[in-house]
C-alpha cells in the first residue's frame, strides 16, 4: 500500500502525526501513535526492519531515562523508595514514561516513513516542490554511498595487511590502524568526488532553469486534499496547545 | 538560427540577495528559538511534558536549519556538493558507532568539520544541518539537533577562515570553544524534546547533576559542557589530520582554501621539478 | 538529441599552457589540436603526459580560473550556414570567459577514463541515469523517453535499461558513460582510454560504437596510452610527452619516428600487444623446498549453498625460488581470489598453503607479509602516507633497522621514482602510483612476490621497470607469481604459464 502513495503524502502524514502527538502531550496519545505505527509497519511488511532499528535506538534511551528520572528527580514529592541521594518518585517515573512514549512514537513514525519510502521517488517528488536539486542529490547519494564505502574500507584493510600492517590487540594499535585506514579511504573518496563534480556540471547539474523528472510519481486529487487537511490539523493542534498555555488558559 | 551561449552569465544580483535573505532568516529562527527557550524554561519542564517548549524547539530549530540549507546549497560549487554525501557518511557511521559504545562522546561531526575547513562556514553550516536530516532516516532522534550541527559547521568554517587550522595545535582549541557554544545550544533540545540524553555515558553524568538538585535543563547543559568541548576538540583534531593528509592539488581545488590560505601551516608537499 | 545527423562542428584548441592551482609546473604546454567532423584523432602519450588534462579541458570539465591557470584559445566552428561562435580566448586573467560546462557539453562530450566517474550515482537504473542530463535541461518527459531510447539504441544498451548501473560489466559501463554524454547530442566526442581494462568482448562493442559515431559525422578525439587497433584507425596522431606535444601527423610517419618510443606509449603490433620480445627461459632447477606450495586447496564464497560449484577445486601449485609463474584465465575465474589465499586474507575450505615449507594457517596476514609481498590492482587502496619516501619506509625499520633508509632508496630507484621521494603519492601519475606500490613490496625483499594484473595502467616506461624488477627479484632467488590477462607479457617473462579455468589450475 504505502509505496503506491506519493512520498509527499506519507511525509506530510508523518509530520502531522508527530506535531499532533507533541501538542497533545499525553501518554495515551503517544502510546496509541507508537502502537499504530508498529501495526502499520506490520501491514506494509517493514515491521522487522522498523522494530529492529527502533529497538536499537530506544532501548538505551529508555534505560537512560528510567535511571535518570526514576532515581533522581528532585522535583518529585511522592517518594516510593530511597537509598541515600537516590529516590524513586512517582513523578519521576511518570515523567520518564511520558517522555519515553513520546520519543518512541517519534522514532517509530519517522522510521516507518523512511523505511517505506522509495528514495528515487522521494527525490523526484522533492524536485517537483522546487527544493534545490542539490538537496535531493545529497539525500540519495548519502543513502547509496554507505555500502560502497563499506566495501572500499574492506579493500583498504586487505591491501594494508598485505603490506605488513599488523593490527594488534591494544587500543593504541587499533587507533593507529584506524588512522592508516581512514587516510586512503578519505583521500580516495575526495578524489572521486572531485571528478564526479566535473561530470555532474557537464551534465547540467548547476543549470538554473526549470527541471523535469524521468521517474513518474503517482499523485491524485485525493492525496493533494489529504495533504492540505493534514497540515491544517497540525496547525490547529499547535494553536489549541498555545492557547491553552497562555495565562488564564491553564497550565501546560 | 542563433547559437546558444557557451559561457556563463555573470551571476544576477537578485538571486544572490534572496539567498542571503534565506540564510539570515534561518540564523534568526535558530537564535530566536534559543532565546525563547532560555527565557521561558523554568516553569515549563516539571509541570508536564513541556509541550509548547518542545514544539517551539522542534519547529524553530528545524525551520532555521531548512532555511539555511535552501539558502546555502544552490550557492555551493558542485565540487563541494558532491563531497557532502561523503562527509555525511563519515558523520553517520562514526556517530552510530560511538552511540553504541557507551562513551560520553559523539564524534558525529568529523565530516562536517572537514567540509567547513575546505569550503567555508556557509558550506559547513549546510552540511551540519543536512547531516542531521539525512541521518534521521535511520535514527530519527538526531533530527531535532539540526541547528546545533549547523552551528558546529559554521564555527569550524569560521575558525578555518581565521587561520586556526594552519597550526596543528590550534585546531583542538577551536574545537573546544565550538563545543562550548554547541553544547549550550543543543541542551534545550535534549531537555524539552527528549527529557534527557540517549547515551548511557551522558545519562550517568546528567543523573549526577540531578542528584545535586539541578533543574533538568541545567543538568543537561552542564553535561554538555563536560562532553561537547572534549568531543569537538577530538573531532577538530581528526579533521585537521585528514585535511593535512590530502594532496595539495586536491585542497587547492577549493577557492576557500586558496583565498584564506587555510592550511598554510601544512608542510607543502614539494613537487619535484 | 535527434535521430538525424548532428550539426557538423569543428573543434580547434590551441593550449599555450595550463597549470593546476598550487602546481609550479604547467600540466600542458603548447598543444594544438583540431577535431573535424567524421574524423578520428588520437592523442597518444605515456602515463602523466597530460592526456587526461587535455581531454578534460577540451570537454569543459576543467575550467580556467576555477581549476587552474589557462592560457590559449578554444573555438567551435559550425559547418554550413550557421552563425559562428566567438572564439574563447584565455589569458590566465580574472576577466577570462567562464565556460558553461553544460552548454559546452552539448557540443563537446568528454567520457572519462573511469566510466563510473561519469555517472551521477544517484539513479537506480540505466534509463534514469541516461535521463539525468535531460532532467536538468528541463526536457519534456515524452521527449526524454524518446531520447533515452535512441541513446540506448546507439550505445547498444537497449536490453539493459532496467538494470542497476552498479551491476554492469566493464564494457557495458563504458557504453553507459558514452550514452550519458551523447544524450546531449554533441558534435565532438572526447574518449579517454575507452578500451582500458576491457576484455575482448568489451573491446569489440566499444570499438563498434566509436565506428558508428564516426559514420554519423561525429568528430572523435581518442586519448590512449597504446597504439591499439582503434588508435591505428585514426587519421591523425598527436604525441604528448611531459605535457607538451612532441610530434603530430599521420600514424605511418609517427610510427617510424622516435618521439613515440620516448613518450612512453606502448607500441603494439597490429596483431598482438607487446613490445618485449619473447625469449625462451630455462626454468631454475627445483631446490629442496618450494618457496610457495598449494596442496589440494579448495575455496568458494557462498559455502552455505551446496548446489553452487566451488570457485577453486583441489588446486595444487609449486613455485620454486627464482621461478616466475604466470596465472592466466578468463574474467571471474578466481585469479585474484587465488592470490588472496597465498597470504591468508582468505582461508581455504580444504587444503594447505605453505611458504618456504611452513604452513600459514593461523598466522596473521600482516606477519606473512614479511615473507610474501602481495601487490593489488588498485594502488589507491594501498597508499596512505604523505610522501613517496615515507610510503616505502613505512614499517621497514622493524625489518631492517638502520638499513631501512638505504633499502627504501634502492627500491625507489629500482622502479624509477628515485627523484620523486618528497612528492605526495596521489600526485604521481597512474603508472607512478602502481610502481610506488611495487616499490613498497620490493623494499621488504620477500621470498615470494605475488602480483595482481601488474601491467594494467603501466605505460611503456613502467612496463620496462616492471620487467626489470621482476627479473631482478627472481635473480636473487625470490619466487614470483603474477596474475594477468596480458598473454604476451606472460609469455615474455614467465618460466611457466598456468591457466585457471572452471576452478581447476592446469599447465599450458
Amino acid at each position: 500500500m504505502a509505496p503506491r502513495l506519493n512520498p509527499l503524502t506519507t511525509l506530510t502524514a508523518a509530520a502531522a502525526v508527530l506535531v499532533i502527538t507533541t501538542a497533545a502531550s499525553s501518554w495515551a496519545v503517544s502510546l496509541t501513535v507508537a502502537g499504530g505505527a508498529a501495526l502499520l509497519a506490520g501491514v506494509t511488511g517493514t515491521a522487522r526492519r522498523v522494530l529492529l532499528a527502533a529497538g536499537v535506538i530506544l532501548a538505551p534511551f529508555w534505560l537512560s531515562l528510567l535511571l535518570m528520572h526514576g532515581l533522581f528527580f528532585p522535583e518529585g514529592r511522592t517518594v516510593l523508595a530511597s537509598w541515600g541521594p537516590a529516590r524513586i518518585t512517582a513523578e519521576g517515573l511518570g515523567f520518564a514514561v511520558d517522555m519515553g512514549l513520546r520519543t518512541s512514537a517519534f522514532v517509530l513514525v519517522l522510521l516507518l516513513f523512511s523505511f517505506s519510502v522509495r528514495v528515487p521517488e522521494l527525490v523526484a517528488a522533492l524536485a517537483v516542490l522546487r527544493l534545490p536539486p542539490q538537496f535531493g542529490y545529497v539525500l540519495a547519494s548519502t543513502l547509496m554511498l554507505a555500502p560502497i564505502i563499506a566495501a572500499r574500507l574492506e579493500k583498504v584493510r586487505q591491501a594494508q595487511e598485505s603490506r605488513g600492517l599488523v593490527v594488534g590487540k591494544g587500543i593504541g594499535n587499533r587507533l593507529g590502524a584506524a588512522r592508516l585506514q581512514m587516510v586512503p579511504l578519505v583521500l580516495g573518496l575526495v578524489h572521486d568526488a572531485g571528478i564526479r563534480a566535473q561530470a555532474l556540471d557537464a551534465r547540467g547539474f548547476r543549470r538554473t532553469g526549470p527541471r523535469t523528472t524521468y521517474t513518474q510519481v503517482r499523485d491524485s486529487r485525493a492525496q493533494r486534499g489529504f495533504r492540505i487537511l493534514a497540515v491544517l490539523l497540525a496547525v490547529a493542534a499547535v494553536a489549541v496547545r498555545i492557547a491553552a498555555s497562555l495565562p488564564g488558559g491553564g497550565q501546560a | 538560427m542563433s547559437q546558444p551561449s557557451l559561457t556563463l552569465p555573470t551571476p544576477g544580483q537578485r538571486a544572490g540577495r534572496n539567498r542571503r535573505l534565506l540564510e539570515i532568516l534561518g540564523a534568526a529562527a535558530i537564535a530566536g528559538t534559543f532565546i525563547y527557550l532560555v527565557l521561558t524554561q523554568p516553569a515549563d519542564i516539571t509541570g508536564g511534558l513541556g509541550s509548547v517548549s518542545a514544539l517551539v524547539a522542534l519547529g524553530g530549530f528545524l525551520l532555521g536549519a531548512v532555511l539555511l540549507i535552501v539558502g546555502v546549497l544552490p550557492t555551493l560549487p558542485t565540487s563541494t556538493v558532491v563531497l557532502i554525501p561523503v562527509a555525511l557518511v563519515l558523520n553517520i557511521v562514526l556517530g552510530q558507532l560511538m552511540g553504541t559504545s557507551g562513551l560520553p562522546f559523539y564524534l558525529d561531526a568529523i565530516g562536517t568539520v572537514l567540509i567547513a575547513v575546505l569550503a567555508g562556514p556557509a558550506a559547513g553550516a549546510a552540511t551540519g544541518a543536512l547531516s542531521s536530516i539525512v541521518w534521521s532516516f535511520i535514527n530519527p532522534t538526531v533530527l531535532p539537533f539540526a541547528a546545533g550541527a549547523a552551528l558546529i559547521g559554521f564555527l569550524a568554517g569560521t575558525a578555518a577562515r581565521y587561520g586556526l587550522f594552519r597550526r596543528f595545535y590550534l585546531a583542538p582549541v577551536a574545537g573546544f570553544v565550538t563545543g562550548i557554544v554547541a553544547g549550550v545550544v543543543s541542551a534545550p533540545i535534549a531537555a524539552f524534546v527528549f527529557g534527557g540524553t540517549s547515551g548511557a555515558g551522558t545519562g550517568a553524568i546528567v543523573s549526577a547533576f540531578r542528584a545535586m538538585g539541578d533543574t533538568l535543563l541545567a543538568a543537561i547543559t552542564k553535561q554538555a559542557l563536560i562532553s561537547d568541548p572534549m568531543d569537538k576538540a577530538i573531532v577538530f583534531t581528526i579533521a585537521a589530520l585528514l585535511v593535512y593528509a590530502l594532496p595539495r592539488r586536491t585542497t587547492f581545488q577549493f577557492p576557500f582554501v586558496r583565498r584564506y590560505n587555510v592550511l598554510a601551516g601544512k608542510e607543502p608537499a614539494k613537487r619535484n621539478a | 538529441m535527434n535521430s538525424h545527423k548532428p550539426d557538423a562542428v569543428t573543434l580547434r584548441a590551441a593550449i599555450e599552457s595550463f597549470a593546476f592551482h598550487g602546481d609550479s609546473r604547467p600540466a600542458l604546454q603548447g598543444v594544438d589540436i583540431v577535431a573535424a567532423p567524421g574524423t578520428l584523432t588520437a592523442v597518444l602519450g605515456g602515463s602523466g603526459s597530460g592526456k587526461s588534462t587535455l581531454g578534460r579541458l577540451l570537454g569543459g570539465w576543467l575550467a580556467g580560473g576555477r581549476d587552474g591557470t589557462l592560457k590559449g584559445r578554444l573555438q567551435l566552428e559550425p559547418g554550413g550556414q550557421q552563425e559562428a561562435w566567438q572564439p574563447l580566448v584565455f589569458a590566465g586573467a580574472d576577466t577570462d570567459p567562464q565556460i558553461d560546462p553544460a552548454a559546452w557539453a552539448e557540443q563537446v562530450g568528454y567520457v572519462p577514463q573511469d566510466p563510473a566517474a561519469m555517472l551521477s550515482a544517484v539513479r537506480a537504473t540505466v534509463e534514469e541515469e541516461l535521463a539525468f542530463g535531460l532532467e536538468n535541461r528541463g526536457t519534456e518527459r515524452a521527449e526524454m523517453v524518446r531520447i533515452v531510447a535512441e541513446a540506448a539504441r546507439r550505445t547498444g544498451l537497449a536490453g539493459l535499461l532496467e538494470r542497476d548501473p552498479a551491476t554492469l560489466s566493464g564494457g557495458e559501463l563504458r557504453r553507459l558513460a558514452v550514452g550519458c554524454a551523447i544524450v546531449a547530442d554533441p558534435a565532438v566526442l572526447v574518449l579517454d582510454e575507452p578500451l582500458a581494462s576491457l576484455d575482448v568482448d568489451g573491446t569489440r562493442t566499444v570499438t563498434e560504437l566509436v565506428t558508428a559515431e564516426l559514420a554519423r559525422g561525429t568528430a572523435v578525439v581518442l586519448l590512449s596510452q597504446s597504439t591499439d587497433a582503434l588508435a591505428r584507425s585514426a587519421e591523425h596522431w598527436l604525441v604528448l610527452d611531459g605535457g607538451a606535444a612532441t610530434a603530430a601527423g599521420p600514424p605511418d610517419r609517427l610510427l617510424a619516428g622516435e618521439e613515440l618510443a620516448s613518450s612512453g606509449v606502448v607500441v603494439s603490433e597490429p596483431s598482438g600487444p607487446h613490445p618485449v620480445q619473447a625469449q625462451p627461459r630455462p626454468c631454475p632447477a627445483p631446490g629442496d623446498v618450494p618457496a610457495l606450495k598449494l596442496e589440494g586447496v579448495s575455496f568458494g564464497f557462498d559455502t552455505k549453498n551446496p548446489g553452487r560449484p566451488l570457485l577453486l577445486e583441489n588446486v595444487d601449485l609449486d613455485v620454486w625460488p627464482g621461478e616466475i609463474v604466470a596465472v592466466t584465465g578468463p574474467n571471474g575465474a578466481g585469479k585474484s581470489t587465488l592470490l588472496r589465499l597465498f597470504n591468508g586474507l582468505l582461508k581455504p575450505l580444504r587444503g594447505e598453503v605453505r611458504i618456504g615449507g611452513e604452513a600459514i594457517a593461523g598466522v596473521p596476514t600482516g606477519i606473512i607479509a614479511r615473507r610474501l609481498g602481495l601487490l593489488f590492482q588498485h594502488p589507491h587502496d594501498q597508499l596512505f602516507e604523505r610522501t613517496v619516501l615515507r610510503e616505502v619506509l613505512f614499517g621497514l625499520d622493524r625489518v631492517f633497522g638502520d638499513e631501512a633508509p638505504g633499502r627504501a632508496a634502492d627500491a625507489l630507484a629500482a622502479v624509477g621514482l628515485g627523484a620523486a621521494g618528497s612528492a605526495h603519492p596521489h600526485e604521481l601519475s597512474g603508472s607512478g602510483q602502481r610502481l610506488l606500490a611495487l616499490a613498497t613490496v620490493l623494499a621488504r625483499e620477500p621470498e615470494v612476490l605475488a602480483l595482481d594484473e601488474p601491467t594494467v595502467a603501466l605505460d611503456a616506461h613502467g612496463l620496462k621497470r616492471l620487467s626489470a624488477t621482476m627479473t631482478a627479484a627472481a635473480g636473487r632467488g625470490a619466487a614470483v607469481v603474477l596474475v594477468t590477462h596480458d598473454l604476451a607479457f606472460a609469455r615474455a617473462h614467465a618460466h611457466r604459464l598456468v591457466e585457471l579455468r572452471d576452478g581447476v589450475l592446469a599447465g599450458r
